[in-house]
């Protein structure tokens, strides 16, 4: 069972968390250009290694930060948004 | 007993084991089931406490607003305190909380008229819950085939507040001591009431308990300032 670092609840269970994506950043919808907010929106890496992502606790209702090795699926560290 | 207000998300599966309905703050709650057993509250019991009032709150105010009203406010997430009358003060996350009376508080009729939308930084949260008691021996037992955590390293005294999933459904768990019967209290929201009911009394059966009425989980409980 892989086992996932909670914030606020501890050492639980993958199944009781859903992914959310690769942290990003979003750029300015008043500034940018079509292609920029396009490629935002749409387009994903898919690029294997070391990746901050959103990971949500669905029990508790717990968003968070995992930094994760996405080629051994292995989760350095989680922590709150500040 | 009058025309109750609110209905048990388990109504309609309790009605079936043939209650003796007692109302409590609005709700009927099964004091007494057909086939109540004297040994299956010790052996492993399952009761529903759907009744009981209670209510949410969250935001950055809401832990000042319930000690500004006398509330005990846990100091850590995942934590809770005793209100007066067996009652329970459970803070779920930072900034959220979920309050509850025993059988016999008062806390949530002092508190809910005050709790509206507008308050800064507090935020009513709606408490429909399905809310139960397991008791008896065997409880652990049946959290460890249905749950993913090992709620034998919690003791009582330290208060713990989990927040996990049971069978697939999110549940809220602590352990305290109601009406002079140890126990551990589960809220779920109200529409998975009826499958986790029906999959823990199922699973109950098996090790020999089952679903039991409130008069048999908790002989001892006072009532009357409920009724």
């Amino acid at each position: 069972m892989k086992i996932l670092t909670c914030p606020v609840n501890g050492p639980r269970p993958v199944s009781e968390f859903a992914y959310g994506g690769e942290v990003r950043p979003m750029p300015d919808g008043a500034t940018c250009t079509d292609r920029e907010w396009a490629d935002y929106v749409f387009n994903r890496s898919g690029v294997p290694g070391v990746k901050i992502e959103w990971w949500y606790h669905i029990a508790s209702g717990t968003w968070f930060y995992a930094e994760r090795d996405t080629v051994a699926d292995r989760v350095i560290r989680t922590w709150l948004p500040a | 007993m009058a025309a109750a207000l609110r209905s048990s998300p388990l109504a309609h599966a309790l009605a079936t084991l043939h209650p003796e309905w007692i109302e409590v703050a609005g709700m009927p709650l099964a004091s007494k089931l057909r086939d109540d057993r004297p040994d299956r509250s010790a052996k492993l019991g399952i009761c529903d406490l759907s009744a009981l009032p209670r209510i949410g709150l969250k935001g950055p105010g809401a832990a000042d607003w319930l000690s500004a009203r006398g509330v005990p406010v846990p100091d850590q997430p995942n934590t809770w305190s005793a209100l007066e009358g067996g009652g329970a003060v459970a803070r779920l996350a930072r900034t959220e909380f979920l309050v509850e009376d025993g059988f016999s508080g008062k806390a949530v009729a002092r508190l809910a008229p005050d709790l509206k939308p507008g308050s800064p930084g507090v935020y009513p949260v709606p408490r429909q819950d399905c809310a139960l008691a397991l008791t008896g021996e065997l409880v652990n037992e049946l959290l460890v085939q249905t749950c993913n955590v090992d709620f034998t390293a919690q003791t009582r005294d330290a208060r713990v507040v989990t927040l996990t999933l049971m069978v697939g459904v999110s549940v809220t768990v602590l352990q305290q001591r109601l009406a002079g019967t140890d126990c551990w209290r589960l809220w779920c929201d109200g529409t998975s009431g009826p499958y986790l009911w029906e999959t823990l009394t199922g699973i109950a059966a098996e090790l020999g308990g089952g679903a039991v009425g409130f008069a048999s989980a908790f002989p001892d409980a006072q009532l009357q300032n409920l009724q």
